[in-house]
């Protein structure tokens, strides 16, 4: 048992959860800064170009003036890793408390939009607290003694879709199902393009609409997944997608996706079950380790998916 | 109303007041970028339900204060009671409330609509060409800050205990408000209409040669160069 010394204060979980959230809403990750740069820098049609220096110019007032980059909150959620010998005080229900309470004061701290409703009656608390909200996902990690809190405030509306394939659509199905969901969702710029796409494949349904948000707002611009197949498939989908042609904003451009992130499961032996989700350009995520002494590291990686979380090496 | 070209990207670039003048409004061409300095007031689902279907009228003075509309819901919160301030801002989706526009342009004597990505040429020119009113839409859609800080003050929210505050109807002062693309003009243009054809030759390609899936979904459109709204 860990003692009172080991355990990790309530009170220093709640500032990590609070200025995780904050940082995510104000603050574009390294990665996606220097991503949309690029895109900016890159871009041959004059218009997509004024419209990608503004998302530049955009994330930069933000931070200068504490301002949140984008004026839909999307759904505030959270990703936490565990370290295994890691012990919060309170246990994991003072630990969702803390969660619960920082999306709550966050949005009022920096005049975040209300967005979570009920859904059949609409009624808004004015917290972006409710049922089920914030969402908390978990995962674990061996020989560590720390928490990671990840916030992410991802778009809601569009973007998101599932299929059921089968073994017989092959790779050329995940394509289709590609296409279709760009030409549904980054059609007038929709889902707010340029995207980071994130892919699922296999798994149970859930698992690889998890699976697919997951990989598209936890892993960093050009990162590749460690199978060779899966690599080679995200970049053959991330030319699919710019081919398109949607580019900023959907008016046309080079850059309508900055990197596509595919991740797998093992699936049943009949289906290839794959989800799609498309994260905007309101890139919006921040990463707090906390150690046991109280102290936190904050990163715009997430380092979601580590060899243990991958069940890499596994046959 | 002032005209000067951008320098970014060789655009027609106008800075208007509000209310807006017909004359102002006709002479926006879609794919031009507006800047708006005076007094907008927003209006989404629960606005357009509470005035249009359940009879409410308009605050008084509105109409007669200001002519654009912006479909959003800002982030802002109330810091004292009845005071209100904002920090970021941006439009929601416009195609969902086509519907309501006949109406809606009748009802508020609408001539600017700001919303995200506009709407189908055919509610331009069944619509906005009667009312001689043009669409404009936010841009890059997540400049939030930008668009926020345009706000210089909340003159008044208006229903927010019945709607909530996130559907409420917010009356904000802006000045330099942009940049706002002409998607839907008063000739019944859409600019996004023109980026379609494009794009639908390079999907259109893209689909060549791949499979069909094995099992298809009931119900949804197969034709993916077509606008699903």
């Amino acid at each position: 048992m860990p003692t009172a010394l080991d355990l990790i204060a309530q009170e220093a979980i709640y500032r990590a959860a609070y200025e995780a959230n904050r940082r995510a809403a104000v603050a574009v990750p390294l990665d996606g800064l220097r991503a949309y740069e690029r895109a900016r820098d890159g871009e041959s049609r004059p218009l997509a170009r004024y419209v990608l220096a503004q998302m530049v110019d955009n994330f930069k007032l933000a931070v200068a003036e504490g301002r949140p980059m984008c004026g839909d909150t999307g759904l505030p959620r959270y990703y936490v890793k565990i370290g295994n010998e890691a012990a919060p005080e309170g246990g994991f229900v003072a630990l969702e408390r803390a969660l619960r309470q920082a999306v709550a004061e966050v949005t009022h701290d920096i005049q975040l939009r209300a967005n979570r409703v009920h859904p059949l009656t609409r009624r808004n608390p004015g917290n972006n607290v409710g049922v089920f909200a914030p969402s908390v996902d978990y995962s674990f990690e061996p020989d560590a003694d720390w928490l990671e809190i990840t916030a992410v405030h991802k778009g809601g509306l569009f973007g998101t879709d599932y299929r059921m394939l089968f073994p017989g659509d092959g790779i050329d199905g995940i394509k289709r199902f590609l296409l279709d969901n760009m030409a549904a969702f980054a059609r007038r710029g929709l889902s707010c393009p340029p995207v980071t796409v994130g892919v699922g494949i296999g798994g149970a349904k859930d698992q690889c609409v998890r699976l697919s948000k997951e990989a598209a707002c936890l892993r960093v611009q050009g990162d590749r997944h460690p199978d060779p197949t899966v690599a080679a498939l995200e970049d053959e989908l991330t030319e699919l997608g710019n081919k398109t042609g949607f580019g900023a904003m959907g008016l046309g451009g080079d850059t309508t996706v900055l990197d596509v992130h595919a991740e797998i499961a093992y699936t049943h032996t009949g289906g290839t079950p794959v989800a799609i989700s498309q994260f905007c350009h309101a890139y919006r995520r921040c990463t707090a380790r906390l150690y046991p002494d109280g102290h936190a590291e904050y990163r715009g990686d997430p380092q979601w998916f580590t060899p243990y979380y991958r069940r890499e090496g596994i046959s | 109303m002032t005209e000067r070209a951008t320098r970014a990207a060789d655009l027609r670039e106008w800075h208007i007041t509000t209310p807006v003048t017909p004359d102002a409004v006709a002479k926006l061409r879609a794919g031009d970028i507006v800047y708006l300095t005076g007094v907008v007031f927003t209006a989404r689902d629960g606005v357009y339900e509470h005035t249009l279907k359940q009879g409410h009228e308009p605050p008084p003075g509105l109409c007669e204060l200001t002519n654009v509309t912006m479909q959003s819901s800002p982030a802002g919160v109330e810091v004292s009671p009845g005071v209100y301030e904002v920090a970021s801002l941006q439009a929601t989706a416009g195609f969902r409330y086509a519907q309501y526009m006949d109406a809606f342009l009748e009802k508020f004597g609408v001539k600017l609509v700001i919303g995200k990505a506009g709407m189908a040429r055919e509610v331009y020119q069944s619509v906005f060409q009667k009312h001689g009113a043009a669409c404009l839409s936010t841009m890059g859609y997540g400049l939030g800050a930008i668009y926020g800080k345009a706000v210089e003050r909340v003159r008044q929210v208006y229903w927010a205990k019945e709607l909530g505050i996130s559907e409420a109807l917010w009356v904000l002062e802006v000045k330099e408000l942009g940049p706002l693309l002409v998607e839907g003009d008063t000739l019944g243009n859409s600019f996004f209409e023109g980026a379609n054809q494009e794009i639908n030759r390079n999907l259109e390609k893209l689909y060549q040669g791949l499979k069909q899936p094995i099992f298809r979904r009931l119900g949804e459109e197969q034709e993916p160069g077509r606008e699903l709204f």
